[in-house]
């Protein structure tokens, strides 16, 4: 196989290490049924393109029946498809296609919580003795677990909400209208494990699992990362280990990285986490024009077991989460990135990346170039590859979850509905509206953002150890340079990026250099280490001048990156060349 | 002295003084001028300093024994072989014009690959003759290959500690990174005695002070300092250039520093809060003395006086001297690091860390160190903030019609707030400084008028 997209993807045990994950609201995606919904059978008719793009694995945000109060994180039956979405069998069907084009698919599980419109939370809050009335959190008073913080501060003054009909408070950790699951009770618990077979059973590669810290309340804790709920992850673990071989489990864990770490077990609990402090900090760098917010983060990040992976992402579904960051950061964070206050959402900021750097497709390059360069595996969001834009005047988290813009033709080719019927308005302004940005333009266009991500995918594919090698990073004098190298061993059958033709093992070293400053850059680098090593710029697989025991020196460009493969050129000449 | 002579199978006496007449040649012997106490009386010495006319290739004088390059007297002081054979090491310290210049010299076989730290470098010194045949002398410092056995000789114990890679070079010494493990410094010239600033790098480091570079080992022989390994300063950059970095933001974005992407006030707080940290340990290492704040202020009025009087009439420095010279308060002085500015920082990924010790509390004008009041520490560095962004701005507008200034004036006043903010705002730091405000911001002022007089006069540092 050969050409950009067409590379067999990875169907080897940590794949996911390896992967380029893309995260799909199927509402917004595309509309199939004219319904002015996006739709299952719809993201399946575009698995060409994400073939094209070079997406390994799907992440689908919650498809779930639902009275979609919280973007479907309100569930209100785990075993079924949301009718606006299509049917069982239209998952299956998107499953085998996708399978068929070697993308994975994984999906949002939400554990934590149901929407208080599931039959169980019905039955529950009927009286004290009916069968499920175990089932979630219930209290006679709202003093309990006071430790415990409110997440949506701005929505909820409690994780207690008064029920007349029983008489009780009950425990929610986000909106009062999501009852927290009581995971003391076995019945809950193995359910929730029969759940995860289902869908595995189904053929789902995997769940992302969504508020993961929260599932068990203890007194005198804060009610987060207990080690009862990382013996139930264990648990999940070990069934999908037994059963279901390759799938993955990555956590949703908005947390410092230390503490993180914890849901990695011993390699027995999630095979990802997402790094979430790391994501503001590529924003702060960016606008100081220094390495540090970066580097700070990176040198607080712990070791993680050999078969674990972090999700990094730039943008997601919800908020540029500030959670993470100190309250003066957040100020900085808000002053730079949120200067209309109705940019703001919850201890966030609601816009879509392109917004957020201003439109400035440097920046965009060179944001992505870390991502795709730095430890963990990328997840990009839907449309940032276009670099669509946002809508700040609508409500919560909307702003960022607008259609797909497909191409500029009616409702941007999201759907042959009437305007009025869809789920939300596509966006029409003359920067980021559907005709200015679309699919069908940037395909066109062999200078679009689009190409260019899609030739970066195609690389980071072709350098198995972007995915699985160690960062080493480079001290360089120069503030506004973010360098480090990129090695491991590669090759392996078990990489699946061996060819007849390539030695079966061997060492890859990828030297990223970045320049966060909107000025060009000299980069004095430490490169002792490599000496003896001749850097191949990636993309056109031009030499650079060896590296030798004084310090290499590199000039970038504003905002400029470079990927340089390192080759031992004392090796043999079969083995030098790139 | 050690010297050993050809005749017990050691390099001769002239061998060796002429490597070190070569590495003089190679350098700008001009540029040392002034750093090191004179150790051998003037009188035994036949000339001044070497002079910058040397490294121009104008002939060298001959005066004395062994000539240096421009004719003044050079003499062996002390001689160890700190490696013997191919390659070798041979330790090696000078008097030269009332000096002591030290320097490790390489000795390796003749055809051996030289390996270079510096890309047209010229370590070759000379050639020597002794026990193990003919040998090439080379600066050990400057050699790839010879540098780690530098360190092995000064005391490092631990695994390989990775690659050497040049981090300064300049007249107080060598200053060479090994991988992200330690960084080794080997001084140029000695004090006759202990180094200061080694002296209050290893005093801090145990009085609990962490914004450092951690001693692991001291180079030391008959007394004086020949060199010293620090922990490595893995990922650091310098904070002059980190300022400069905010400013060049800040001048292109043309809009107020609080709103531009790269302010530095955060920065400059946490500098603050270091310098603060400092302090204290100071405090514990090396205790407190208590001195007036009226002659504080007379002794800094005499110093702008007798350099730069013409800086007595900058505004607001006759009222910062009334209201000291009429004050009765006593306060706390300090060891001070004595020369701190943004060049002797240095931001790490932990936060910001004192990279340079070496004035080791001597004062600017001084021969010893001396208690101050911390607060000329604290002088210094809003100086260095005003010069920062004096000096960015001047680069980029030297005609000063963009406008610049202006942008300059207000970076200066946002970073010079957040930086007494976090200064002032650390616990404990009151016990050290006077309890009235308006006097503290008086004094501080006085101490950056004082300082930038100093430096206008030609003694001060450059950055």
């Amino acid at each position: 196989m050969s050409g950009i997209g067409t590379t067999e993807r990875d169907p080897s045990p940590g794949w996911y290490q390896r992967a380029v994950f893309y995260e799909v609201l199927i509402r917004g995606y595309f509309d199939a049924d004219d319904d002015g919904t996006g739709d299952l059978r719809g993201l399946r008719e575009k698995l060409d393109y994400l073939q094209w793009l070079g997406v390994d694995c799907v992440w689908l945000l919650p498809f779930y029946p639902s009275p979609l109060r919280d973007g479907g994180y309100d569930i209100s039956d785990f075993f079924n498809v949301h009718p606006d979405y299509g049917t069982l069998g239209d998952l299956v069907a998107l499953l085998e296609d996708a399978h068929s084009r070697d993308i994975k698919v994984i999906a949002d599980l939400v554990m934590n919580h149901t929407s208080d419109q599931h039959p169980w939370f019905v039955e529950s809050r009927m009286d004290r003795t009916n069968p499920k009335a175990d089932w979630y959190v219930w209290n006679d008073d709202d003093q309990r677990w006071p430790e415990a913080r409110v997440v949506f501060t701005d929505v909820e003054r409690s994780n207690w909400t008064w029920d007349d009909s029983r008489q009780q408070y009950y425990w929610h950790r986000f909106y009062s209208h999501q009852p927290d699951l009581n995971y003391d009770n076995p019945e809950v618990a193995d359910t929730m494990v029969d759940l995860v077979r289902f869908w595995l059973e189904l053929g789902l590669d995997g769940f992302r699992l969504d508020a993961v810290p929260y599932l068990y309340q203890r007194d005198g804790t804060a009610g987060e990362h207990l080690p009862e709920t990382h013996a139930f992850i264990r648990r999940i673990r070990k069934e999908i280990e037994a059963d279901y071989p390759n799938r993955v489990l990555l956590a949703e864990a908005n947390g410092w990285p230390a503490d993180v770490a914890d849901y990695f077990g011993d390699g027995d609990e999630c095979h990802m986490c997402f790094h979430f402090p790391l994501m503001p900090r590529l924003f702060m760098a960016v606008r100081r024009e220094q390495r540090y917010p970066v580097t700070e983060i990176l040198s607080q990040t712990p070791e993680i077991p050999e078969n674990c992976q972090w999700a990094i992402f730039l943008r997601n579904h919800d908020e540029l989460t500030l959670e993470q960051v100190s309250d003066e950061e957040r100020d900085y964070l808000f002053t730079e990135y949120a200067k209309d206050p109705r940019m703001k959402r919850h201890m966030g900021i609601g816009r879509r990346l392109a917004p957020l750097l201003d439109g400035d497709r440097r920046l965009a390059e060179l944001l992505h170039s870390l991502l795709l360069s730095l430890p963990g595996s990328p997840v990009i969001y839907y449309g940032d590859e276009l670099l669509m834009g946002d809508n700040i005047y609508l409500g919560d988290r909307d702003s960022v979850r607008t259609p797909m813009q497909w191409s500029p033709d009616r409702n941007g080719g999201f759907s042959r509905a009437d305007f009025a019927q869809l789920y939300l308005p596509p966006l029409m302004d003359p920067v980021y509206g559907f005709e200015a940005v679309n699919v069908e333009a940037q395909r066109r266009n062999p200078g679009s953002f689009l190409h260019w991500l899609r030739g970066m995918l195609a690389e980071r594919r072709s350098l198995p150890v972007m995915g699985i090698g160690q960062m080493e990073p480079l001290a360089c004098p120069n503030p506004s340079i973010l360098a480090f190298v990129r090695s491991g061993q590669v090759g392996d059958p078990a990489d699946g990026a061996a060819s007849p033709s390539t030695p079966r093992e061997r060492t890859q070293a990828v030297l990223c250099v970045h320049n966060l400053s909107r000025f060009a850059q000299p980069a004095e680098l430490s490169l002792a280490h490599w000496s003896g090593h001749v850097p191949f710029e990636v993309l056109g697989r031009v030499p650079f001048p060896a590296i030798a025991e004084e310090p290499y020196t590199i000039t970038l460009g504003p905002y400029g990156y470079l990927w340089l493969e390192l080759v031992d050129e004392s090796g043999p000449a079969g083995e030098r060349l790139p | 002295m050690t010297i050993r002579e050809s005749t017990s199978g050691g390099p001769t006496s002239e061998e060796l003084l002429k490597a070190v007449q070569v590495w003089l040649a190679q350098r700008d012997p001009g540029s040392v001028e002034g750093l090191v106490e004179p150790v051998v009386p003037r009188a035994a010495t036949a000339s001044a300093a070497p002079s910058a006319a040397a490294t121009r290739g104008e002939p060298a004088g001959t005066v004395g024994g062994v000539p240096g390059p421009a004719g003044d007297a050079l003499s062996l002081v002390e001689v160890e072989v700190l490696c013997p054979g191919r390659p070798g090491l041979i330790d090696t310290v000078v008097a030269l014009d009332g000096r002591l210049l030290h320097l490790v010299l390489g000795v390796r076989r003749p055809g051996d690959e030289a390996h270079l730290l510096r890309a047209g470098d010229d370590p070759v010194l000379g050639l020597l003759d002794d026990a193990a045949g003919l040998g090439v002398v080379v600066d050990a410092v400057r050699d790839a290959e010879l540098a780690p056995l530098v360190l092995e000789a000064v005391g490092w114990v631990g695994d390989d500690p990775g690659p050497p890679s040049p981090v300064a070079d300049d007249p107080t010494g060598t200053v060479l990174a090994f991988g992200d493990t330690c960084m080794l410094t080997v001084f140029s010239w000695l004090f006759d005695g202990p180094n200061p600033g080694v002296e209050m790098l290893t005093a801090l480091d145990e009085a609990g002070f962490n914004h450092l570079a951690a001693p692991l080992a001291r180079w030391q022989r008959a007394g004086r300092d020949l060199g010293l390994v620090q922990e490595s300063l893995s990922g650091s950059a310098g904070g002059w250039a980190l300022a400069l970095t905010s400013l060049r933001d800040l001048y292109a974005a043309g809009c107020e520093p609080e709103d531009a992407g790269g302010d530095f006030a955060s920065e400059a707080n946490a500098l603050g809060t270091m310098t603060a940290r400092m302090h204290l340990a100071m405090d514990r290492a090396f205790g407190r003395r208590t001195g007036e704040l009226r002659a504080w202020a007379h002794d800094a009025g005499e110093t702008i006086r007798r350099s730069e009087p013409g800086l007595l009439a900058k505004e607001g420095v006759a009222e910062a001297m009334h209201l000291l010279e009429s004050s009765e308060l006593k306060a706390p002085m300090l060891r001070t690091h004595g020369d701190l500015h943004l060049g002797r920082t240095a931001r790490t990924d932990q936060g910001w860390v004192v990279a340079d010790w070496m004035p080791g509390g001597i004062p600017a004008g001084a021969d010893t160190p001396a208690h101050r009041t911390p607060l000329a520490d604290v002088a210094d560095m809003l100086w260095s903030l005003h010069h920062v962004a004096s000096v960015a701005s001047l680069e980029r507008d030297p005609t000063g019609r963009s406008g610049l200034e202006g942008l300059a004036r207000a970076w200066e006043t946002r970073n010079r707030r957040a930086y007494l903010a976090g200064y002032l705002g650390t616990p404990g730091i009151g016990g050290l400084v006077p309890p009235d405000r308006r006097v503290v911001r008086s004094l501080a002022a006085l101490l950056e008028v004082e300082r930038e007089a100093v430096r206008t006069a030609g003694s001060g540092p450059a950055t």
